[in-house]
């Protein structure tokens, strides 16, 4: 009995003292980085081996998890042209064509290591469920995998700030665990109306290799928006948010 | 590498191994660092100026393009001799093409006035015209996100087919090997009501247009003085867009039209489109040059894929029944007459059954693709062989009723911002007395410079 005793308490303290909720935490870490419901001005730029660059501007409204729209400002030859985000439904807009085409979120509406769905990007755990989390020094390390087969990426490995509880970088991966891309969370700037978060996501890929593309944000802040806002019929019209 | 991820991911994953001489350089540089004095680490400074995302009430924007063409023609065609029989043309033809589109909008309040305009001037060794066109011209007032009103001239672009679409009841018909350049509209008055909802049914909006037909308002489109209503459904059910759609009024007779397109992989949409026009009038011209009119219900439909492969190729494939098209005698008989109205004119220098045949052209004979079934296919490329901002890509227009076909290759070049540059070509090929045996021309190549600003 008093083996027992022994071999159970000794079990105790094997244990950690606490489990970490790691649903949880990936959904404080979406909240971090972003409110639920916002409107936030981005730049992209796509930086060529021979350090080329090609700079997007684009106006970017969400809402919920599963609704995202963006308006391209400039350059000129794309100015007015509109992506939206609903769930696994994607569309682009090109004014001159005049309606809207279903596109995928593999392809890419910017070249570059950018593809639509970093562009349209979701809540994470929308699209991810938490396998596991590590503890790494300052850092937690979230396994995440795509809830379904129409997710960009099978695999996530998420780096996040203990403290702060906002991403560092990201390993985007097949199935197989192969490294597509990584993204690095840089600058945490306050925007403003507590929203402090990374200003600048920076990206590289070994499929790319020597070019970089990277994310620059503005003007992140809290809005209300009607659900209509995210609708097919209302993309020609995403300027008039502004 | 597992061959399915390969597919997946795209030729990207074969670009490491392509360049291993990246290896060697890389090498050499962590070699030098190791030896060199210590230097600071590179840092790349990235600005955003926000002053670039500040709002002005008013834009003015557009593009300026420059469009030498060279055409090839063939003069035994049918219809090279209905158009040049009173003056030959050298061969092959050079034009000149220049175009403006201006577009400029002015925001105040709720309300927003929008304006597009296209002068387009036009040189050869027959025309030198310029003309401008006020392609859309209206005003939108939106009381709310979920209720718009637009009144003035305006493309609605209705349906979902890419090179054709049989439901767009209130649209210019588009140029199948130009699909994405901007149309004239008609001046419309038209509201946008949108509903969301949770569940299956994600989206419903209803765009009622009021469509009038007078005098100098829309003139042309149908019979005048009368004030026509078109209408759309649209509904986001289980991840796919359908649209109900309807046209009546006295201009044309009444049609009816569904469309959908949905996402069956994420690579992988497919669309369509289906016509039903109530009672549609043809006037048929025999090989004597005698009209007959008919009056029959008309079915047009169209259903297309879009794929975009492993290795970023996007395949468009679409097929088009046109109900409202001539079929292949019908087309024979209008070759022959032309045929011998050109013989009547060489014999006797009268052109008058030439000249019928030029009206009935510019009525359904004049259609880009007059005829009932066609098929097609556009193959395009993003960047291959790594060369950034270079997309190829070849079009294939054939009509299944009589064989004929175009061929378009292309190449597109946009590696300076707001510059694109592309050369295009397009051959013809066909019988005699087939659609495009009997154009005018076998081949035509084009130089294409578009500055955006």
């Amino acid at each position: 009995m008093f083996k027992t005793i022994i071999a159970f308490a000794a079990l105790l303290f094997a244990m950690p003292v606490y489990a970490i909720d790691g649903a949880q935490l990936l959904k404080q870490i979406d909240r971090n980085l972003n409110p639920e419901t916002y409107e936030s001005y981005r730049k992209l730029i796509n930086i060529e081996p021979d350090g080329r660059k090609k700079e997007y501007t684009l106006f970017t409204v969400k809402k919920g998890v599963d609704k995202v729209a963006s308006l391209f400002l400039a350059p000129a030859s794309e100015k007015g042209r509109s992506t939206l985000r609903l769930g696994d439904n994607m569309w682009f807009y090109i004014p001159n064509v005049g309606k809207p085409i279903r596109i995928t979120s593999l392809q890419s509406v910017v070249g570059g290591v950018f593809n639509n769905a970093d562009i349209l990007q979701l809540d994470y755990a929308a699209e991810y469920d938490v396998e596991k989390v590590e503890e790494k020094g300052n850092e937690y390390l979230l396994h995440l995998k795509a809830k379904t087969k129409t997710v960009a990426y099978d695999r996530l490995r998420l780096w996040a700030d203990k403290n702060k509880k906002l991403p560092a970088k990201i390993e985007c991966l097949t199935e197989a665990n192969m490294l597509i891309k990584t993204l690095y969370f840089k600058e945490v700037k306050d925007f403003g109306g507590g929203i402090v978060r990374p200003s600048l996501i920076e990206t590289d890929s070994p499929l790319y290799k020597d070019y970089k593309s990277v994310m620059i944000f503005a003007k992140i802040r809290k809005r209300e928006l009607k659900d209509e806002v995210f609708t097919l019929t209302f993309m020609p019209n995403i300027e008039s948010l502004r | 590498m597992d061959e399915t991820e390969d597919k997946r991911y795209g030729s990207g994953y074969r670009i490491g191994i392509r360049r291993r001489s990246g290896l060697l350089l890389f090498s050499l540089y962590f070699f030098l660092s190791f030896i060199l004095p210590a230097h600071p680490a590179f840092t790349e400074e990235y600005t955003f100026d926000t002053s670039e995302t500040e709002k002005k009430p008013y834009h003015i924007g557009g593009y300026a393009e420059l469009r030498p063409v060279l055409f090839g023609l063939d003069k035994d065609a049918a219809l090279y001799k209905l158009r040049f029989y009173n003056h030959d043309q050298r061969n092959p033809l050079f034009e000149l093409n220049g175009k403006l589109l201006l577009e400029g909008s002015l925001e105040y309040g709720i309300s927003r006035l929008y304006m597009q305009t296209s002068s387009d001037y036009n040189k050869s060794s027959m025309t030198d015209h310029q003309k401008t066109t006020i392609y859309q011209g209206y005003i939108s007032l939106k009381p709310s996100n979920s209720l718009m009103f637009d009144a003035g001239k305006k493309t609605m672009k209705w349906g979902k087919g890419y090179a054709w679409n049989p439901v767009a009841f209130i649209d210019r018909p588009k140029d199948p090997e130009e699909p994405d350049l901007s149309l004239e509209g008609f001046i419309v008055a038209s509201a946008d009501y949108i509903k969301s909802f949770g569940g299956p049914l994600k989206t419903f909006s209803f765009t009622p247009v009021l469509f009038p037909v007078y005098e100098h308002i829309n003139e042309g489109f149908g019979a005048i003085n009368n004030l026509n209503f078109a209408g759309k459904l649209y509904f986001l059910f289980y991840d796919t867009d359908i649209d109900f759609i309807l046209f009546t009024g006295g201009s044309k007779t009444t049609r009816y039209g569904i469309d959908f397109s949905r996402n069956i992989t994420t690579n992988f949409e497919v669309h369509g489109e289906f016509a039903f026009i109530n009672n549609f009038e043809k006037n048929v011209i025999d090989s004597t040059g005698k009209i007959t009119k008919s009056t029959y219900d008309a079915k047009s439909y169209l259903l297309g894929i879009r794929y975009l492969s492993e290795k970023d190729t996007t395949y468009i494939l679409e097929y088009y029944h046109n109900g409202t098209g001539f079929d292949r005698d019908e087309m024979n008989d209008l070759f022959s007459f032309i045929k011998i109205g050109y013989a009547s004119f060489q014999l006797s220098g009268s052109d008058t059954l030439l000249r019928k045949t030029l009206d009935l052209t510019e009525g359904g004979y004049g259609r880009v693709n007059p005829m009932k079934d066609y098929l097609y296919l556009r193959i395009s490329q993003k960047e291959p062989f790594d060369i950034l901002y270079f997309t190829p890509a070849v079009t294939w227009i054939v009509n299944l009723n009589d064989k004929s076909f175009s061929v378009a290759p292309e190449l597109l070049y946009t590696a300076i911002t707001n510059l694109e540059l592309r050369l295009k070509a397009i051959f013809l090929s066909g019988t005699r007395n087939s659609e495009f045996g009997e154009k005018q021309n076998n081949y035509k190549v084009e130089f294409r410079a578009r500055y955006y600003f």
